[in-house]
């Protein structure tokens, strides 16, 4: 059991028996859902996992002008075009399965926790085709598509600038229309995750830029695709792209991050997708996926490391409890009480995390699927979590990742064991796709107040549901009414929080949208575990409860209850704080002197 | 070249806390988790590049029980053609030979030039491929690691005993059973099982392959599993503790000490 870096039969429980992920019209059925699932971690095992400390301790180079890979990454992307995975979520004109979003980040979560840096270059890949199949030409669709979703062509996100990040208004790569309807591309970004590298042919960006003459700040964005080699008569010839640098990171070291510079030589020539001036609106279209895949990959790396933590706790003997003798043997340390509580932390944490994220692809899924008349409402369930989704294990994955490091002791800070890398790989969660502070006013100033607060009041209704779903269990009473009371705290202090807008306006409206941001992902956990504890309970009044299962299920009634006892009852002090005047607008910048 | 390939459902071990059953004669299989036995992916595997060469069939074939149709979708999905369930519950407690018997009865409904077995399962017997090759009178040939086909008859390679190796010519139609290591299985995607979900598999028992229901089965049973233990730990294991650098530097101390080292 040693080397697990995730629970089969958790995932299956949260996809199947907790979120119920209708793959109706989707042509699966459950059976091939775990043929899936079973052939992704076949492949997380045995292609992604033994490479994760490699890719980590031998990270990218750049090498004349070219950022060299771990030299398996080629077959890894080869692999994963020829199979369909990165085609998967497409429709089957496109080679794809038409896989529904929940089988997506199930399977996402599987590679991520064998492999964080091994799985984002075909996530990147596919969400760049994504783009071009949604907004672009058939052209573009024709000559880029078909490459990049067979692994042979790297796909990336091209955004952020050296003075443009958070503030993409502010960006100045330009784009010149030319008479052939293309466009001279000129200028630099950075942080541009697999931005170039030698396990593909060629590398094709989605990137934003300015068209001459177009308007000032967000709405004079446009998207282009420009590509490294751009194709010409059949053959592929350099596109003045060039690698300025790659940047020596913290974790995540096995996927290279690049700063680029286009048209140094005036030759960079980009191809418009969709129309001028969208290109903000087009990418934020692809936004709540990325946000979400951001919060599953910190999900999936915290799963990981909870798993070396519980592997080492239960073989590592150390001490004795506190009412043995001298002479008694020493116990494994997972018998220890403070031991114990962090594996439930953890536990609580990536499950917790793991149940949220999945039932917002059920959202997704039914934004496109349900009756007409339901179809917004689970699109504003969506949008209203998707911060909550991605930055609750972002943040909370951070702790967690601490906390199994905590569990070795001494080792854990070593490079003998997997989870200082772990912890190194997860910070970067809380930081790209939207830091956490620019996720934080996403939901308050945008999400909770968006259609007059519907989003808040659908979610109020979905936890209601859960807390009538529980009502025969008397186990599950003083939590239903926990949440019932946090779900209070989080109304009243939305409301104190939108008269302090109507009253002091949007800067103290927004000063400690993080601390909201950390109760409202407090309670939605708290949901997430009483849903799961319901459908447990549900399972275990019913007959034949496997002997396996009897565990299981009994494992997840006390993490349940680690929850409600020990992490909910945090709103508590969160909501004094933000009941009160925000410090930071009367505390001036002038302070911070020494 | 028509090749049928045995598979069985097996525990998978990287995924299981194996417990002992209330009777103390068996491992507790009612809450285990199930894969294809690891030889029979190697099996498969060959299967597919032989046929890749030389055109053909492959076909893989299991004898379980409802569920076991999941390894036969598995191996499609990978790129056999056909797959055959041979389930009765006249079938359940059979030993190796039983089995074989059960295998002899499909393999005499289809008109196979070649058949592949894995070197051993889960039990470890390894017997299978040779009672199903006797029963058949077809050559046999276990734990080959190399296969060149030729015209009526194969090239192939075994593993001997101290890491050696033999090369034999065998004819046609044979059994062998596939030692692992001898290619690289390919991993199942998406497209595969796309194409195998929905594909309905064929079902046989007892009667649709012209067995008498007593001589399989526990009925039929020669060899009858009796106990079943985890062996007590010996004194003497010493567990070293430490970084990987400081074990290290232990174990060479101690293999020095007694004389394993100089």
């Amino acid at each position: 059991m040693a080397d697990r870096f995730m629970s089969m039969r958790n995932l299956k429980f949260t996809l199947h028996e907790v979120i119920g992920a209708s793959p109706e019209g989707s042509g699966h059925t459950r059976k091939s859902m775990d043929m899936v699932l079973d052939a992704a971690f076949d492949f997380a095992k045995k292609a992604l996992h033994p490479l994760y400390e490699e890719m980590d301790r031998h990270p990218p180079e750049l090498i004349d002008g070219t950022v060299s890979v771990h030299k398996e990454m080629r077959s890894i992307l080869t692999t994963l075009g020829k199979d369909g995975w990165i085609s998967a979520i497409f429709p089957e004109e496109w080679g794809g399965d038409n896989m529904p979003p929940s089988l997506l980040h199930a399977v996402c979560f599987i590679f991520a926790s064998a492999n964080y840096s091994a799985s984002v270059y075909s996530g990147l890949t596919m969400g760049a085709a994504n783009l071009i199949l949604t907004f672009g030409s058939d052209e573009l669709k024709r000559t880029f598509v078909p490459t990049m979703l067979e692994g042979k062509w790297q796909g990336t996100m091209a955004l952020t600038e050296p003075e443009a990040g958070t503030s993409l208004g502010d960006l100045t790569t330009a784009a010149a229309p030319q008479e052939d309807g293309t466009y001279r591309i000129t200028g630099e970004k950075i942080f541009i995750s697999a931005g170039d590298h030698d396990a593909v042919d060629n590398v094709v960006h989605l990137l934003l830029a300015r068209i001459e003459g177009a308007p000032a700040g967000v709405k004079g964005i446009s998207l282009f695709v420009v590509p490294k080699l751009r194709p010409n008569d059949g053959a592929l010839r350099p596109n003045d792209v060039t690698v300025t640098q790659i940047f020596h990171k913290m974790g995540y070291r096995g996927a290279p991050i690049t700063a680029l510079s286009f048209g140094e030589k005036g030759d960079c020539t980009g191809y418009l997708v969709g129309e001028a001036n969208r290109g903000l609106s087009y990418m934020f279209h692809m936004m709540n996926d990325a946000r979400l895949e951001v919060g599953m990959g910190a999900t999936a790396i915290a799963t990981a490391a909870y798993h070396a933590a519980l592997d080492y706790t239960r073989n590592r003997r150390q001490g004795r409890r506190l009412t043995d003798g001298s002479g008694a043997p020493p116990i494994p340390i997972i018998e220890h009480q403070d031991v114990k509580r962090m594996l439930l932390f953890q536990r609580a944490v990536s499950e917790g995390a793991l149940s949220l994220i999945l039932q917002c692809s059920r959202y997704e899924a039914l934004s496109h699927t349900a009756p007409d008349e339901e179809k917004a409402d689970y699109h504003l369930l969506l949008e209203l979590l998707t911060p909550v989704a991605k930055t609750f294990p972002a943040e909370m994955g951070i702790l967690s990742t601490s906390a199994s490091i905590q569990c070795f002791g001494g080792y854990g800070y070593c490079e003998d064991f997997p989870v200082e890398q772990h912890f190194r790989d997860m910070r970067i969660h809380a930081i790209h796709e939207g830091t956490t502070g620019i996720q934080g006013m996403d939901l308050l100033g945008r999400k909770v107040v968006m259609k007059n607060g519907k989003a808040l009041l659908l979610l109020s209704r979905e936890i209601d549901k859960t807390i009538k779903r529980v009502q025969d269990y008397p186990a599950l009473q003083a939590m239903a009414q926990a949440l019932s009371e946090a779900k209070e705290t989080l109304s009243t202090t939305t409301m104190t929080l939108g008269g302090v807008a109507k009253e002091k306006g949007p800067e103290a409206f927004l000063a400690n949208a993080t601390l909201y941001l950390e109760l409202f992902g407090h309670v939605t956990i708290a949901w997430q575990w009483l849903l799961q504890m319901g459908v447990v309970s549900e399972k275990l009044a019913g007959q034949n409860v496997r002997k396996a299962d009897l565990a299981f299920y009994n494992g997840k009634l006390d993490v349940g209850r680690y929850y409600f006892g020990y992490e909910l009852p945090k709103i508590g002090a969160l909501s004094i704080a933000l009941a009160q005047p925000a410090l930071t607008l009367e505390i001036e910048a002038a302070c911070f002197t020494d | 070249m028509e090749i049928l390939v045995c598979v069985k459902r097996v525990p998978d071990s990287a995924e299981n806390e194996i417990e002992m059953n209330a009777e103390g004669n068996d491992i507790e299989r009612d809450d285990l988790v199930f894969s294809v036995n690891e030889w029979d992916n190697y099996a498969v595997e060959e299967a597919i590049q032989i046929v890749d060469n030389v055109g053909g069939t492959v076909t893989v074939v299991t004898v379980g029980d409802d569920e076991s149709d999941e390894v036969l979708r598995r191996e499609m999905a990978m790129g056999a053609a056909k797959g055959i369930l041979l389930t009765d519950d006249a079938f359940e407690g059979s030993d190796c030979k039983g089995v074989a018997t059960i295998l002899k009865g499909c393999v005499d409904k289809g008109n196979y030039d070649l058949i592949f077995t894995g070197a051993q399962a889960d039990e470890g017997a390894g017997a299978v491929g040779g009672m199903l090759a006797a029963m058949m009178d077809y050559p046999y040939a276990s734990l080959v690691n190399k296969i060149e086909a030729g015209d009526g008859k194969l090239t192939i390679g075994r593993e001997i005993e101290g890491g050696n190796q033999e090369m034999n010519e065998i004819d046609l139609p044979c059994v062998l059973s596939i030692q692992t290591g001898i290619n690289e299985p390919r991993y199942v995607g998406i497209r595969g099982i796309r194409q195998v979900s929905g594909v309905e598999i064929p079902e046989l028992g007892a009667a649709d392959l012209g067995l008498d229901a007593a001589a399989v089965g526990e009925a039929g049973a020669k060899v009858k599993k009796v106990d079943y233990f985890v062996p007590e730990s010996g004194d003497g294991a010493e567990m070293l503790e430490g970084s990987n650098d400081q074990i290290i530097e232990k174990l060479i101390e101690i293999l020095k000490a007694n004389g394993g080292l100089q």
